[in-house]
């Protein structure tokens, strides 16, 4: 793995090896440890406000790169974006000046309320373009190309009409955006909706993805039968994404790829050895284009 | 076809509302109900917002137990939803909102805990404002000096409290089992200054003149008609506050605008 003080501060690009996502439970740990990790991502709305964490943040960039993660822009709102929210990111990326800066492809305000999660889209026409309206309006304020990511997906709406892969693409095409793959989404969605996981990593357009994210879920048990799987980040990542992960580096190349923790977060050892994980799948792929050009 | 804005309004109602549920038509279901597709989202919205709560108040949560914490935010998320997608910000309100509950009517200090609570939580996550350097005055034309008004550092926040909040949630998250027992929860009212202090979040009692000087200073009042208080303390009550970096800025305009966050 890339050891910190490979990079000099000013390289802010996001290697393409394993990071990390930082929660507070570790900042203490990773600024007295300096663990070597190729990059860390951290949640942008965590660090909107001054104080503590913020000092934590300017310290940790000082030695690594940083990406900017946003959970609350809510790219999909018909209602267009809170400018006082995206004012708030704006200002923080001026300050870490991240390597990647990303928002997920859905919606969480309506009528000036904030609901707390990443809500699902219809995959419509009109849906299309209230996103790329959003994201034309994002870029311009933050004077940068976002990724935009894939959500996990609970459910689908009746009307419908465009296959969540085909809208993603078309986002980056019209807007020149970056696409986020988040390879945990796509196994629950794919198990939730019965869709060809393989198909949709297919469809994304190469060039757009910059980077990848693993994450662990769990498969809820409804009786009868049923179940569906939740995207809840709160145990190691599954086998079987870990698969879909090596067909996605064999179709994308080396990306930086985030190892994403939020619920019972474990010790920094254990975080650290699943990007761990990752990294040698990382190394592999290099190997394999290599192979592949000689 | 529901519009998008129809749509999203629809699924506010069914996620703040477990009763309207019209969204659900709009999702399709097959062997799992839409109205439980739609329940994993309520969850998730439930369990973040409750969390943050859960950070910001965390000797309420104590004092009322993690059950009843669990209840009263639920109510509280549905009828206060956030208004902004940073959570830093986000409960306020719920002070005011547990004092009104009957259920909190054998706390009766409850509601105070609960404002000392946020008054550290907005300490801790206020934006980062340099000190006001009392040198900064130097070139200000003394003809316009009775006609200065500061401003308060953002972290500042001052309380009137009926009970002694300070003392309970230091004695509650203290953790000891009888930490109640030696709190003279009727020990009258208490008046605090609540503010960051390099990374540290820090509260002050106050007697009740420097209070009310602080009150006047932080509301606008302007240095002249601070100083015809006539009180020696005043300019000793001043010095203290650039000593202590509770001021942030100062004009001499007179409009009356200053932003007045301070309860």
């Amino acid at each position: 793995m890339t050891g910190p003080g490979a990079s000099p501060p000013s390289d802010r690009a996001i290697p393409a090896s394993a990071g990390i996502g930082l929660r507070f439970q570790h900042h203490e740990a990773v600024l007295r440890d300096r663990p070597r990790i190729g990059w860390m991502e951290v949640h942008s709305e965590n660090y909107m406000g001054g104080g503590v964490p913020l000092r934590c943040l300017d310290a940790i960039r000082r030695d690594y790169s940083v990406s900017l993660h946003g959970v609350a822009l809510s790219l999909g709102s018909a209602d267009g974006l809170d400018s006082a929210h995206l004012d708030r990111l704006a200002a923080l990326t001026q300050r870490i000046e991240p390597g990647l800066v990303s928002e997920h492809l859905a919606w969480s305000v309506v009528d000036g309320t904030y609901l707390a999660d990443l809500l699902p889209l219809p995959m419509t026409e009109e849906a299309l373009e209230v996103v790329c309206r959003n994201v034309d309006i994002a870029q311009a304020r933050l004077r940068r190309r976002i990724l935009v990511e894939n959500p996990s997906s609970y459910l689908r709406y009746r009307h419908a009409t465009i296959p969540e892969w085909v809208f993603l693409a078309e986002v980056s095409r019209r807007t020149g955006c970056g696409l986020l793959c988040d390879v945990n989404n796509i196994y629950v969605s794919a198990c939730n909706h019965g869709f060809d996981a393989a198909a949709y990593l297919a469809a994304l357009p190469v060039a757009a993805v910059a980077e990848i994210h693993l994450a662990g879920h769990t498969r809820r048990d409804l009786g009868e039968g049923r179940s569906i799987r939740i995207d809840d980040h709160g145990s190691p990542v599954r086998a079987e994404v870990w698969a879909l992960y090596e067909a996605a580096l064999a179709r994308f190349g080396r990306v930086p790829t985030l190892i994403e923790w939020d619920n019972d977060i474990p010790p920094l050892p254990i975080l650290l050895a699943e990007a761990g994980k990752a990294e040698r799948r990382l190394a592999k792929a290099g190997e394999a284009r290599h192979a592949d050009a000689a | 076809m529901p519009t998008l804005r129809e749509i999203q309004r629809g699924f506010r109602d069914s996620l703040l509302d477990s009763g309207r549920e019209a969204i659900a038509g709009a999702i399709a279901g097959d062997e799992i109900a839409a109205v439980d597709r739609l329940c994993i989202h309520r969850n998730t919205m439930r369990s973040v917002l409750t969390g943050s709560l859960r950070l910001s108040y965390p000797a309420v949560d104590r004092l009322v137990g993690g059950d009843f914490f669990d209840m009263a935010a639920a109510r509280f998320i549905r009828t206060h939803p956030p208004v902004s997608g940073c959570l830093d910000d986000y409960g306020e309100a719920f002070a005011a909102f547990l004092q009104a509950m009957p259920e909190t009517a054998g706390l009766p200090y409850l509601g105070d805990v609960a404002r000392y609570e946020w008054a550290l939580t907005r300490a801790a996550h206020a934006e980062d404002r340099a000190a006001l350097d009392l040198m900064a005055l130097g070139d200000i034309a003394p003809a316009l000096h009775d006609g200065l008004r500061f401003m308060p550092h953002p972290s500042v926040s001052l309380l009137d409290l009926d009970y002694p909040a300070d003392a309970i949630a230091d004695a509650v998250m203290a953790g000891a089992d009888d930490a109640m027992a030696g709190i003279a929860v009727s020990s009258g009212p208490v008046r605090l200054v609540v503010d960051r202090a390099g990374d540290g979040v820090r509260s002050e009692r106050l007697e009740a003149d420097a209070f009310r000087f602080l009150q006047a200073l932080f509301g606008g009042q302007t240095l002249g008609a601070l100083a015809a208080w006539g009180d020696s303390d005043v300019a000793r009550y001043l010095a203290e506050q650039f000593t202590k970096g509770r001021l942030a800025g100062f004009t001499t305009e007179p409009a009356a605008s200053l932003s007045g966050s301070l309860s």
